[in-house]
């Protein structure tokens, strides 16, 4: 670290952020390097050690003898106006070198609302922000994760995308980087014509894209004969031999997640329409127990955390829940470790599993019902029952618990004030289940929050075409929600609409927003996830500035037979199924599970090991 | 890690191991809060058979002594542990260290006889270096840190209040010219009367260079090396 960032991390906020030097971290001799990686996260530094992801990035890369990778997060406000002010360039983690001395610069793109720190973070580091500016010197800008499955406004400012699960394909990329660096074939174009016959890596410059009159997508071209007209996604096949990290980065200032976190397994089979994540990590993949048991030894021996947490999509639905809990429990009791199963679904929630986890001792459970009423819920297909719900919450009063906390979305498609009502009323039969539990603590009372999200339409779910309801729809919803909740047990979040809207934007756009972010970064746009920093009249002027209309994106419903911009990619679910989907959200029918029922949505199709579908093609 | 203590014996009651280590370089940023975070799971991956509280959280009873402010560093911090498993004091060190970087070290290992209240003095080194630092500046920093009053704003629990930080200063000495000034302080460490040495860095810097700001001219470096008894001379160990 040299003497000017040391003098400066005396005078910011939580300096622990930048200093680096954590137990566990990744140094390499940089004589032996053939290709530096920056691996960005474009949010706080607390944020973004939470990310398991791109802790096995980090992993798997410098698994690799001649490729380093470190990591690099976004400077809070504090530390970026002293950056500013001392022309000091954006740097890494490990090595406290310039970020532009890089070979490869990449992103995780984990939220829209990130991406004003993209950009701000590729002009501190002094890159130029667009990929056409770009010399043979400069590093090659690789974005990656769910948002890349639409990165289209992105598209101007990345060399390339990387589509689906990285473990492979970037040390793949990395690998093609160091053969062409070292046979002299290497020219930026080379390499990027070369990286998009790669599988699963999208080069947003070697695809033209047309617009009709009406401002609609016509087509996307691609340049050369040789590389593919759909960038297909990348999955690990058998998620047991995926690299998973043995040794973590241990932060010394609390982050999101201080814990250890065990990926039991990938996708989801539940298929709610709404649900970008559901859809694009498909097929399901599990891992063994036997594997999970050896993956959280090792962990636990090399941080020292007190707690696991369980993560997938929906954890109870794993299929050897039993057996791997009992395989945890055998040993993490006697280690004082914690289990932790969040996301957990109403219908799996019994007496049983609570038992055997500790988020009992939190004092508060959290469900999704996501629909006030069984119709909604059905057109959503979230196959959840009222009866489920009023059956797991018992289980948990009767434990002793006295909050509850309930997820709910509002601006669905088809929904009516009826839905609406029906999530207050959902709540006070919550709080009436709480009374009639003859042996509660009299002297306590119980809470239900009802925490109520905009519906964003999202890319690559069956919900891709619908119109988000507009402010005014939006703040009128809430406005009546919040006249239905008489109960004074129950309490009412909801979360800012106006930011749900700029996200609509985001998760739909395609190229033209480019030049709004262009503009945005400066204007000194950053930290939009955050409440403090985010401004949504700025936004608005900016896109009138700009000649966008924002409605275009969110509010309109488009066109069943349109060219949908992030159709260059294949996440491996077929436009067909989504079509299917949509005739039976509008009919209020609901499809089966993954494992009830095929539903034929065409992820099988990439393979893999432990899927539940019958069909894969593996 | 209950592989690691498999063959140690059971002692009860447990027994009090101190731990001299090191905080410094990158490690001067973190706050007292964090470093105490931090130590819970370094011990809980050494293998160290530390006594566990058994409440409703089980955490490791850990008593530090002297919180260290963000951005000095230091030869000399103390940590208390109890131990509820026979093991040397040798192999401890050798556990911890196996779960820290260099620049958390542990220096060494051993059973106490003092209390950390016994701590009076803890001594400094302070280093200013930049192009602001010129001829002349050791004198004149031993006259402002010698000469009563000095008075500055103190923070403590109880609130803030202004002090005159001369009679918290056991002694001063200064060296070195221009381009380097270093300080060997020794200051008061006991309870309330604590003097934070980036408080007496900052009485200096607002005297000796005032409006000075910018990074390039001046920067410091605060090294705690040592703590001491009530008499100011026996080393607190």
């Amino acid at each position: 670290m040299n003497q000017q960032i040391a003098s400066i991390l005396k005078s910011v906020s939580k300096p622990g952020r930048y200093s680096g030097g954590e137990y566990g971290e990744t140094v390499k001799d940089k004589g032996n390097i053939k290709c530096r990686w920056a691996f960005c996260f474009p949010d706080t530094y607390e944020i973004g050690m939470s990310n398991l992801g791109v802790r096995i990035l980090y992993g798997a890369l410098n698994r690799e003898e001649d490729v380093w990778c470190e990591r690099v997060y976004a400077p809070w406000v504090d530390m970026e106006e002293k950056m500013r002010a001392g022309k000091i360039p954006l740097w890494a983690h490990e090595s406290g070198d310039a970020v532009s001395d890089f070979d490869v610069v990449a992103f995780t793109l984990q939220y829209e609302m990130c991406y004003t720190n993209v950009l701000m973070m590729l002009d501190l580091a002094g890159i130029p922000l667009t990929a056409a500016e770009r010399g043979e010197d400069d590093p090659i800008i690789i974005g990656g994760g769910p948002c890349a499955y639409n990165a289209e406004p992105l598209a101007d400012f990345f060399d390339v995308f990387s589509i689906g699960e990285g473990e492979e394909a970037l040390v793949e990329f990395a690998r093609l980087y160091i053969e062409m660096k070292e046979n002299g074939t290497y020219t930026r174009s080379a390499f990027l014509h070369a990286a998009a016959k790669l599988p699963g890596f999208y080069v947003p410059s070697l695809y033209t894209v047309t617009y009709r009159d009406d401002g609609t997508v016509e087509a996307y071209t691609p340049v050369y004969d040789d590389i593919p007209a759909k960038v297909t996604k990348r999955i690990i096949a058998d998620m047991d031999k995926a690299y998973f990290p043995e040794q973590v980065v241990m932060p010394y200032i609390e982050t999101v997640q201080d814990r250890i976190m065990l990926e039991v397994y990938r996708g989801c089979i539940r298929g709610c329409r709404f649900c970008q994540a559901g859809m694009i990590y498909r097929p399901v993949r599990e891992k063994t127990p036997e594997v999970l048991d050896k993956q959280a030894r090792d962990l636990f021996a090399c941080t020292g955390y007190d707690e696991i947490s369980l993560t997938s999509l929906s954890i109870s639905d794993y299929t050897e829940l039993e057996e791997l809990t009992d395989r945890l429990l055998s040993w993490t009791e006697g280690e004082t470790v914690n289990l932790a199963l969040p996301s957990l679904r109403v219908d799996s929630f019994t007496k049983a599993l609570m038992e055997r986890i500790s988020t009992v001792r939190t004092g508060s459970l959290t469900f999704a019902p996501e629909a006030g009423t069984q119709r909604l819920r059905d057109v959503i297909n979230k196959n959840v029952l009222e009866e489920d719900l009023m059956r797991a919450v018992k289980v948990a009063f009767e434990a002793g618990k006295t909050q509850v906390k309930l997820y709910f979305m509002m601006g669905l498609p088809t929904e009516t004030n009826e839905d609406l009502a029906g999530i207050a009323e959902l709540a006070e039969k919550v709080v009436e289940v709480y009374y009639a539990n003859p042996n509660r603590n009299k002297g306590k009372h119980p809470q239900v929050t009802i925490s109520v999200a905009c519906f964003i339409p999202k890319p690559f779910t069956p919900f891709q075409w619908e119109a988000q309801d507009t402010m005014e729809m939006l703040k009128e919803k809430q406005a009546y929600l919040s006249s239905c909740i008489k109960n004074r047990h129950v309490r009412y979040n909801y979360h800012d609409a106006r930011t749900s809207h700029i996200e609509a934007v985001l998760a739909r756009g395609d190229r033209r927003l480019g030049a709004a972010l262009l503009e945005a970064c400066r204007r000194g746009f950053h930290f939009d996830a955050w409440e403090e920093h985010f401004d949504y009249d700025r936004w608005m002027a900016l896109f009138a500035d700009c000649g966008i209309d924002p409605a275009f994106y969110a509010n309109r419903a488009w066109g069943l037979d349109e060219v949908l911009p992030w159709e260059i990619i294949d996440c491996g679910v077929k436009r067909e199924f989504f079509l299917r989907e949509r005739e039976r959200a509008y009919a209020g029918s609901t499809t089966p599970n993954c494992r009830q029922a095929c539903s034929a949505c065409g992820a099988n199709q990439l393979g893999g090991e432990r899927t539940c579908c019958p069909k894969c093609k593996a | 890690m209950l592989s690691k203590m498999q063959g140690l014996t059971p002692i009860d009651p447990p027994r009090t191991v101190r731990i001299r280590f090191r905080k410094v370089g990158k490690l001067q940023y973190i706050s007292h809060l964090d470093l105490q975070r931090t130590m819970q799971h370094c011990i809980k991956r050494s293998g160290i058979p530390a006594w566990y509280t058994k409440g409703f959280n089980p955490h490791y009873k850990l008593v530090f002594a002297l919180p260290l402010p963000v951005g000095a560093e230091s030869e000399c911090e103390l940590l208390d542990l109890r131990i509820d498993r026979e093991i040397s004091d040798a192999e401890i060190l050798r556990r911890f260290n196996e779960t820290v970087t260099d620049e958390l070290r542990g220096l060494e290992a051993y059973t106490p006889t003092t209390k950390f209240a016994d701590i009076a003095w803890a001594e400094y080194a302070v280093t200013l270096t930049g192009t602001a630092v010129t001829d002349g500046m050791a004198a004149e920093a031993e006259r402002i840190l010698t000469t009563s009053p000095l008075m500055m704003v103190k923070r403590s629990k109880s609130g803030e209040r202004e002090v005159d930080l001369v009679p918290m200063i056991r002694s001063v000495r200064a060296e070195g010219g221009a381009g380097e000034l270093t300080l060997r302080l020794v200051l008061s460490a006991a309870g309330a009367d604590y003097l934070n040495p980036e408080l007496v860095v900052t009485a200096l810097r607002e005297r000796l260079w005032a409006g000075v700001e910018h990074p390039d001219t001046l920067s410091w470096r605060i090294l705690r090396e040592q703590v001491y008894c009530a008499d100011g001379q026996t080393t607190f160990r």
